[in-house]
């Protein structure tokens, strides 16, 4: 094709998206004089947040917050549709996996000028693994505002049969209980669920095992023999069926009626038990993962950021200032069941109960997923490498060595 | 010049007449079909969005790179399974559905009319929960059913082989009613005169049926082979909803590829030379349709 009429085709493109960002340009900032509109957009659902804009709202009188909750599963859309456009909100509640991508678009303000000017933001107030989310390229572009991270969900009376009632230590421990478990049930009856289809399990295991997958110079290790040694523990699990393979087993009633006993999720599975399965109250407990070298686990949950393009950026810090207050993130804590990535607010008494004081536990040493914007496109190909092993039935080297390659070539670009 | 503002000014009106529809059809279809074409020969992202000075021209990169990558290699070919197996489906139990609701006119036919439409109207998450508990391989009612004959239970939608028919199962069922409508309308269409005529021939049940019914059905068996062609080649909200393109990607269609290299990868420009990979294939499955079809039955 000639060039002339390229640079036609592209001007095109450039008219017609100009055109279209146009189109929506004109009720942003609708703010004049003392009354003030601050737009936040937060993922799930609204009535988790407004209680707390409400008692901002009080405490700045003239400042209007609204609220605009999005589904998690739509969000992305949302938020790619927003830096398109280049019009969005003035704060938004980011998912921790998120960061580095829109970080790298230029997406978030760079918070460093916010951060000297309000001491709630400082770095030192919050767990260190959720301070790591907020940054991107050397600069802080999230403030944590809640964490959640992976443990261990155990039967106490069914662990307690086969010895293991303060729940399994170490990786041989678990495999140990495992077997006991299955043997002891029979058919039908499994140990634990390893989910292949969250991406950070598989990074939860290599972890644990010592190896940092993706290291500071961005190389991956994949085919690392720890790494290889992670995933063919995980392997044996479904090798031994000690795990099943499909994943349609209604986990909570399994939980209930004892065919799987053992399972690693969540803050929010505690609640989710608590209610479905009344029955076992007192049979059960949270405790922090089983041991190899270590027993990091994952860190996520959501960061608080300053949308670029936002016109209102001082309002919007003081806004995030509020949240990372005390009181805002126990409040938060209270509508949502979110843990509080504020350290202090953990000195409440409501973290004194024992499966939450486990979560805290497990924080300390909690780490986020690797912090670059190709993170999700190899997390995808690895859960897609798993998925060939565990039931595809590939060897773990071979399609290790495979996914190491693609990795390398992700990251090259 | 004036000779064409005279021309103009006679024939404005039909041009009036159709300048909303066109402009629209060019808004809203042909200049997005014209980026997708630009965005697919460069490697525009996440950056590039913010930014457009950060999109790079890569030529053909896109176009080369997507015929070797496995994950679309596999799901090019279960689209194809897709649609061999789908469409030929689609268009036959429609028109038996049809032709059985078009013996009676009594409540009985006009309720099964509404219930074979039902699934048509119905939302495919209503639908997506149901069928899932229905495949559910631990409590599904399929497999309770399967249990009263003594057959093992299966992992519909687990096993690689057997997701894609549960997919198309599920698919086939919701595609009926819209084509039976069509059918429906088309076989009132059809003079009685005719199986008059040759019922006073001697002709039996089948016969009109072989000779009248499906002969003059040609054109509506047309239509709904074209739409249902496009349909399952653009096959996504079934994988989309049950099975997220898995296990094993045996489930992968193309437009669900395309979907998750755009909007949960980022890839624009990989994504856009996947999407005119499908516009192509599309075009080319219609040009053969029109190319194949024979000509039309008249009496």
């Amino acid at each position: 094709m000639k060039k002339k009429t390229w640079g036609i085709m592209f001007a095109t493109l450039m008219a017609f998206s100009l055109v279209l960002a146009g189109c929506g340009s004109n009720n942003s900032n609708s703010g004049s004089g003392s009354s003030k509109t601050l737009k936040v957009w937060f993922m799930g659902t609204s009535d988790t947040v407004t209680p707390i804009t409400k008692m901002y709202e009080e405490q700045n009188p003239g400042v209007k917050v609204e609220v605009q909750a999005i589904p998690w599963d739509s969000a992305h859309d949302k938020l790619l549709t927003a830096v398109a456009s280049q019009n969005g909100p003035d704060v938004v509640q980011m998912g921790t996996t998120w960061v580095p991508e829109f970080a790298a678009a230029g997406a978030l303000a760079d918070l460093a000028p916010y951060i000297e000017k309000y001491p709630n933001l400082k770095a030192e107030n919050f767990y260190d693994g959720a301070v790591q989310t907020g940054q991107y390229d050397g600069k802080t572009v999230g403030i944590p505002w809640y964490v959640e991270t992976r443990s261990l969900f155990y039967r106490t009376d069914l662990l307690g049969d086969v010895g293991y009632p303060e729940g399994p230590k170490t990786w041989d421990e678990l495999k140990d209980a495992s077997q006991k478990l299955v043997a002891k049930g029979g058919a039908g009856h499994y140990a634990i669920t390893i989910d292949g289809k969250d991406q950070i399990t598989a990074a939860i295991f290599a972890w644990q095992n010592g190896i940092d997958f993706i290291d500071d110079q961005g190389q991956p290790h994949f085919n690392d023999p720890k790494y290889v040694e992670a995933i063919d523990y995980m392997k044996s699990f479904f090798d031994e069926k000690l795990t099943p393979v499909g994943t349609d087993l209604d986990g909570v009633a399994a939980f209930k009626d004892g065919t799987i006993p053992m399972f690693i999720s969540g803050p929010w599975m505690i609640q989710t038990i608590k209610d479905k399965d009344p029955e076992i109250d007192g049979k059960w407990t949270v405790t922090t993962l089983p041991a190899k070298e270590n027993n990091d686990s994952s860190i996520g949950g959501s960061d608080l950021s300053i949308f670029n393009y936002s016109k209102n950026k001082d309002e919007a810090a003081k806004f995030i200032s509020f949240m990372s207050d005390k009181e805002a993130q126990l409040k938060y804590y209270e509508t949502s069941n979110s843990l509080p990535a504020l350290k202090t607010a953990w000195d409440d008494q409501a973290f004194q109960d024992p499966m939450i004081a486990a979560f805290g536990k497990q924080l300390e040493t909690a780490r986020p997923a690797p912090q670059i914007k190709e993170w999700e496109t190899i997390a995808q190909a690895q859960i897609a490498s798993f998925e060939q092993i565990s039931i595809g039935g590939a060897d773990t080297q071979t399609e290790m060595d495979k996914l190491n390659d693609k990795a390398k070539e992700i990251l090259a670009k | 010049m004036r000779e064409f503002a005279k021309q103009w000014n006679k024939n404005k009106y039909p041009y009036m007449f159709i300048a909303p529809a066109v402009l629209l059809l060019v808004v809203f279809s042909i200049i997005p079909i014209i980026i997708a074409l630009v965005i697919s020969f460069t490697n525009m992202d996440l950056i590039g969005l913010a930014d457009y000075s950060n999109i790079r021209g890569v030529g053909l990169d896109n176009y080369i790179n997507i015929f070797k990558d496995p994950v679309f290699l596999k799901s090019l070919f279960n689209t194809f399974i897709y649609v061999i197996v789908g469409v030929p489906l689609v268009v036959i139990c429609a028109m038996a559905v049809a032709l059985l609701l078009n013996y009676g006119t009594s409540w009985l036919f006009k309720t099964f009319r509404v219930i074979y439409y039902m699934p048509s109207i119905t939302n495919i998450v209503a639908v997506a929960v149901v069928w899932g508990y229905l495949y559910n391989g631990s409590y599904g009612l399929f497999n309770y059913m399967l249990s009263w004959f003594g057959i093992p239970a299966q992992q519909w939608l687990q096993d690689p082989t057997l997701a894609k028919f549960s997919l198309i199962l599920l698919a086939l069922w919701k595609a009926i009613g819209l084509n039976m409508i069509i059918f429906l309308a088309a076989l009132q269409g059809i003079p009685r005169s005719y199986y008059e005529a040759a019922e006073i021939d001697g002709a039996t049940g089948w016969k009109k049926l072989r000779y009248i019914t499906i002969p003059l059905l040609s054109f509506a068996t047309f239509f709904v082979t074209i739409t249902t062609l496009i349909g399952w080649i653009q096959f996504f909200e079934e994988p989309f909803v049950m099975t997220k393109g898995g296990p094993l990607n045996a489930t992968m269609s193309l437009a669900l590829f395309i979907y998750n290299n755009g909007f949960k990868l980022s890839n624009f420009g990989y994504a856009a030379s996947g999407s005119f990979v499908l516009f192509v294939i599309i075009i080319l499955a219609t040009i053969v349709q029109f190319a194949v079809r024979k000509k039309e039955v008249e009496y």
